[in-house]
């Protein structure tokens, strides 16, 4: 009888550490993993980091990562990289990228490392120079400068009219009733 | 943004897509014949932007009507008309004459010279200047091009700017006009951000009585934001280069 009472002391005991430790837990905000850009496309995961890199050093096997806050993990040569060829040092600083990562001794480390390849617009979509040029000859597509108003001032390709990307929300009325109607965009070329 | 503009288009239904990526710098390399309307250059010379104007028209013609600043350069004389052109080849050369038609001719011929970038063909030329009421100057054109590469109106030199940033003045705002997006990835300490766009809804953000510096990634629409502050009052100033920050704020600015 008496060392059920004990077990049950214990048991309760117990049972009231787990819940206060836990609550100590969900008190503490979560350090953000996610840069907001990459929310567009991931979901936030509590095993993941995703951001832009930072300072990298090979020798101490460290480098930061902008996740949000700036989070300092550790590597080695296990941890595994992709999309880029290693070493790990090489990446180039501001690489968007995503961290596998365990805690380890208090330290954050990478199980793996993957470099995000540079977004690319689907083949057929991207036009040349001189499909453009048919174009504006044949007067069959609506031409869209999507550079800011004092650019398009400065010169413009025949027919364009200036749609400012950041203002394109407000000037949808511009666009041509007929859905199949080429449109090509344009801007100051990739940066 | 013209990929991001064509995604917008897409997601509203259209069909038929394209990206031009290489853009404006690739047409102009190509010689392809690059237009701007009389609007767009009466904003251009209402912004102070440096401009040459060249009237190809007969010099009798010109001098009975003219656009104000314009260089007098016939047509007929055009082809053996190099040397009155600027060395530097990166001089912005309005070209117009009676109508689009023939200012394209002139535009034909110095394309085949090479290397001149930023020569555009007034659209309509001078008749649809008239129809506009576009100013017109009367008398004696000057026959050759004078041109000194200078800054843009309101740019702020690459010193001057970080001293401004490493000072940090009392009398200066540093105002970051990139997409929120791009400027949580790394700002200049001390600045603060509202995008090109939301700067007309936001101006009770920024103080009136200092100078407001603005950059953003590549100086386009630091110019824009430039322009739109200096509208509503403000006393401002840009950085017409390319600008890169990392999450600590440190920077490195290349100028062309």
């Amino acid at each position: 009888m008496k060392t059920s009472r004990n077990l049950l002391l214990y048991l309760l005991c117990l049972i009231s550490l787990i819940l206060a430790s836990s609550s100590l837990v969900l008190a503490q905000t979560p350090k953000p993993k996610i840069l907001k850009p990459c929310n567009q496309c991931h979901a936030p995961d509590e095993k993941i980091l995703r951001g832009t890199l930072g300072g990298i050093s090979q020798k101490a096997e460290t480098f930061s990562v902008n996740a949000g806050i700036i989070w300092t993990v550790k590597f080695d040569d296990k941890t595994k990289l992709t999309g880029w060829p290693p070493p790990v040092g090489k990446i180039p600083k501001d690489k968007e990228i995503a961290v596998k990562f365990i805690e380890r001794d208090g330290e954050v480390y990478a199980e793996s490392i993957s470099v995000k390849q540079p977004a690319k617009l689907p083949e057929d979509k991207v036009v040349s120079t001189e499909f453009v040029a048919e174009a504006v000859e044949r007067g069959d597509a609506l031409i869209i400068d999507s550079r800011p108003a004092v650019r398009y001032y400065e010169g413009a390709i025949p027919t364009a009219i200036n749609i400012y990307d950041a203002e394109f929300d407000k000037h949808i009325d511009k666009l041509p009733k007929d859905k199949n109607k080429l449109i090509i965009f344009y801007c100051a070329g990739p940066t | 943004m013209s990929p991001s503009s064509a995604s917008k288009a897409e997601k509203l239904g259209y069909k038929n897509v394209k990206v031009y990526l290489d853009g404006m710098p690739a047409w102009r390399k190509a010689g392809k014949l690059t237009i701007e309307c009389v609007q767009c250059l009466i904003e251009r010379v209402k912004l102070d932007i440096p401009t040459i104007i060249v009237d190809l028209r007969p010099v009798q013609e010109a001098k009975k009507g003219h656009i104000p600043g314009a260089v007098s350069i016939p047509l007929t004389e055009i082809s053996t008309a190099y040397e009155k052109f600027p060395k530097d080849k990166k001089a912005p050369i309005v070209l117009y004459s009676y109508d689009t038609k023939s200012a394209v001719q002139a535009f034909e011929i110095i394309s085949v010279w090479g290397g001149f970038t930023n020569i555009t063909v007034l659209e309509g030329g001078f008749e649809e200047w008239k129809k506009i009421n576009g100013k017109i100057a009367t008398g004696d054109l000057p026959t050759k091009i004078v041109w000194e590469p200078k800054p843009r109106p309101g740019e702020v030199s690459v010193e001057e700017f970080k001293a401004i940033v490493e000072k940090r003045p009392a009398d200066k705002f540093i105002l970051d006009v990139r997409d929120t997006e791009e400027a949580e990835n790394g700002m200049l300490i001390g600045a603060i951000n509202i995008p090109t766009q939301d700067i007309p809804k936001k101006l009770t953000e920024i103080p009136k009585d200092k100078e407001i510096i603005v950059h953003c990634l590549t100086g386009v629409r630091a110019e824009l934001a430039f322009h739109t502050l200096k509208n509503a009052g403000y006393k401002t100033r840009f950085l017409n280069a390319i600008i890169k920050i990392d999450p600590t704020g440190r920077y490195e600015i290349t100028k062309e």
